[in-house]
């Protein structure tokens, strides 16, 4: 019998971690096989309410537990965002496609995250430090609205000693006492670093307005189009193609995405939107 | 190889629908003033049954693809098999598109899958076309020609029958009591009764200039940044969601999870797209905030999007959606604008 898609299976909450005053961080046990590849993306349910997709921000070596980073802000979230240590949650999936690893080996990795959109990163930095030699420079740029609202604080700092040809850099919209970094929007702290450009790759991850003025950023600074790795994350309901909702031009987010080169849908209406 | 053309009277036909009726759920058309519409079969309402006729005010994914359909449940239930009897062209071609979505890619949707595959069509020959009649335009026929199991064409007081499918034989074999020898002429008579109903197409086709698919390909994409166009086209619509709702091929839909005391289920249920919540993300977002771009993601997902990905137009020719649409707007109109570059807003019905 054909397996059915719309079925979840359980997966314990082991822990929550608040990272700020909308987001958390849930660590989850699955009861049952599942994995994932770094960009894809699962279900999360609480069953009988509803579901939302989220892609984990674990290593996706890590097969026993999964984490999520989850912002508050619908239905779902807000629910989710009340559940404690110990309740179960449902997961489906993985669906869509996962970062190109193999096509990034000996290139230049340039991310860059905004907010929220930092969690489906640092999937991928987990991804890229499992065989952080194999790629010639990590670069990391993330942008928060304010130190507060920045996710992963206790380790965000500590990813450049995994290896000298990391780096990290971070900004803030607005700066407070603790701030001594740099003060602005993400866009402010892209610069070329002496990248070389016909060996680079970005990856881009944040809300949609910072998603487009990154994107403009980094075609200047001369990456090319089909070297810019966009998260385009669309209402997704059931993650397989068949419902719809996520359609961008001749593409279905969830299958074809989410993750989509800036070459194949710079020419969709209102794809910032 | 078997033989594949039999006739069968009404009596003995609704006979044999009382019979299937122990272990089937069978579907058959009633007919109430100018509409015709689907329900269970009852013996008592024997004199309002219409198999010919033209489409019913139901398109068949009604029954297909239903509504809300449970598609995750701690209990399983079965239902009896369904038979669906009356259908018609314009609902077959839309299988098309509904196998597509939901059988085709790497992932399968199993209660369609079931549904779909423990369904007995039985298809039946339009004997009228209504004005919003213009299958023949989207590639389509007043009789059925694929997607059937058995084909009933109406000779005065029988039928004649067309078995498809090894299902309709099996059904045929079963109960070939029913089934007599076609009379000689009877495959001249369908002939001539298809070409007389083609004809009233074609005339309506001619008079109102509709747009074959031909000519429409190609056209959404190049009126697609044309606002002012998408807006005149919108400039009555309520989105209500009727044109979606009653479209054959529409198949949208979101799932939805429900807990009772027991057990926490999951539906898919018809979604779409003309509403604004339709591509929102919680966050806020909104690919198509107005209006006029969610009435021009409906045309670009028919005429643009499926012909793109399966060369396939995603419109039967039913013109459900030209009665249900409270604005009245007009498919065919829509599409004549989208050709010819400009509208010209008819006077209204």
């Amino acid at each position: 019998m054909t397996k059915n898609p719309y079925a979840y299976i359980e997966a314990e909450i082991l822990d929550v971690i608040d990272e700020t005053h909308n987001i958390k961080t849930f660590r989850l046990k699955p009861r049952g096989d599942i994995g994932f590849r770094a960009g894809q993306f699962m279900d999360v349910t609480i069953p009988g309410v509803g579901e939302a997709p989220f892609t984990p921000s674990s290593n996706h070596n890590v097969k026993e537990t999964l984490d999520f980073t989850i912002m508050a802000a619908g239905r779902v979230t807000k629910l989710i965002h009340g559940m404690k240590k110990g309740e179960v949650l449902g997961l489906r999936g993985p669906y869509g496609a996962s970062y190109p690893l193999a096509d990034f080996k000996s290139k230049e990795i340039f991310i860059v995250g905004g907010g929220v959109g930092l969690a489906p990163l640092r999937a991928l930095l987990y991804a890229l430090f499992n065989d952080v030699n194999d790629y010639k420079n990590v670069i990391l740029k993330y942008g928060a609205r304010t130190p507060k609202d920045m996710v992963y604080k206790n380790e965000i700092f500590s990813w450049k000693d995994r290896a000298p040809h990391v780096s990290i850099e971070a900004s803030v919209d607005v700066g407070d006492d603790t701030w001594t970094g740099n003060v602005g929007l993400v866009t402010t702290i892209l610069k070329n670093d002496n990248i070389n450009m016909d060996n680079a790759v970005a990856i881009v991850c944040g809300p949609p307005i910072m998603m487009k003025f990154t994107t403009f950023k980094l075609l200047d600074l001369g990456f090319k189009d089909s070297r810019i790795y966009l998260s385009m994350e669309k209402n997704m309901s059931c993650g397989v193609g068949k419902c719809g909702h996520c359609r961008i031009g001749p593409y279905y987010a969830c299958k074809d995405g989410p993750v989509f080169t800036y070459d194949k849908i710079k020419d969709l209406p209102n794809i910032w939107d | 190889m078997s033989q594949n053309t039999y006739k069968i009277s009404k009596k003995d036909l609704f006979d044999l629908f009382t019979r299937l009726s122990n272990d089937n759920r069978v579907i058959v058309p009633y007919i109430k003033g100018e509409q015709l519409y689907f329900d269970y079969f009852d013996p008592k309402k024997e004199d309002i049954i219409e198999l010919g006729g033209v489409r019913q005010s139901q398109p068949l994914k009604s029954f297909i693809n239903p509504p809300r359909e449970k598609v995750l449940s701690q209990n399983k239930t079965t239902s009896k098999p369904l038979i669906i009897a009356g259908v018609k062209g314009c609902d077959l071609s839309s299988l098309v598109l509904q196998d597509f979505v939901f059988l085709g890619g790497d992932v399968k949707d199993p209660i369609y899958e079931e549904l779909r595959q423990g369904t007995l069509i039985i298809g039946c020959d339009c004997t009228y076309a209504k004005e919003t009649c213009f299958c023949i335009a989207m590639e389509g026929a007043p009789y059925p020609k694929n997607h059937y199991d058995i084909n009933l064409s109406c000779i005065a007081d029988y039928f004649l029958v067309d078995v498809k499918s090894e299902k309709g034989l099996n059904l045929v074999e079963k109960y070939r009591m029913f089934f007599k020898e076609p009379d000689g002429d009877d495959i001249d008579i369908r002939d001539r009764n298809r070409g007389r109903v083609m004809g009233q197409i074609k005339d309506h086709i001619a008079r109102r200039g509709t747009k074959n698919t031909a000519e429409i390909k190609g056209s959404v994409k190049k009126n697609y940044n044309l606002v002012s166009l998408w807006q005149d086209f919108a400039s009555t619509c309520v989105e209500c969601g009727a044109c979606n709702l009653v479209c054959p091929t529409c198949h949208c839909f979101i799932l939805f999870d429900e807990r009772s005391k027991e057990f926490a289920a999951r539906y898919r249920t018809w979604d779409a797209c003309l509403y604004k919540t339709f591509a929102r993300v919680a966050g806020g977002a909104n690919p198509r905030k107005h209006l006029h771009e969610r009435l021009r993601n409906r045309f670009e997902k028919k005429f643009d999007f499926f012909p793109h990905i399966m060369n396939y137009f995603a419109c039967t020719g039913c013109g459900r959606c030209i009665e249900a649409c409270p604005g009245n707007i007009d498919l065919r109109e829509v599409l004549k604008g989208l050709v010819d570059g400009k509208w010209n807003k008819p006077p209204n019905k």
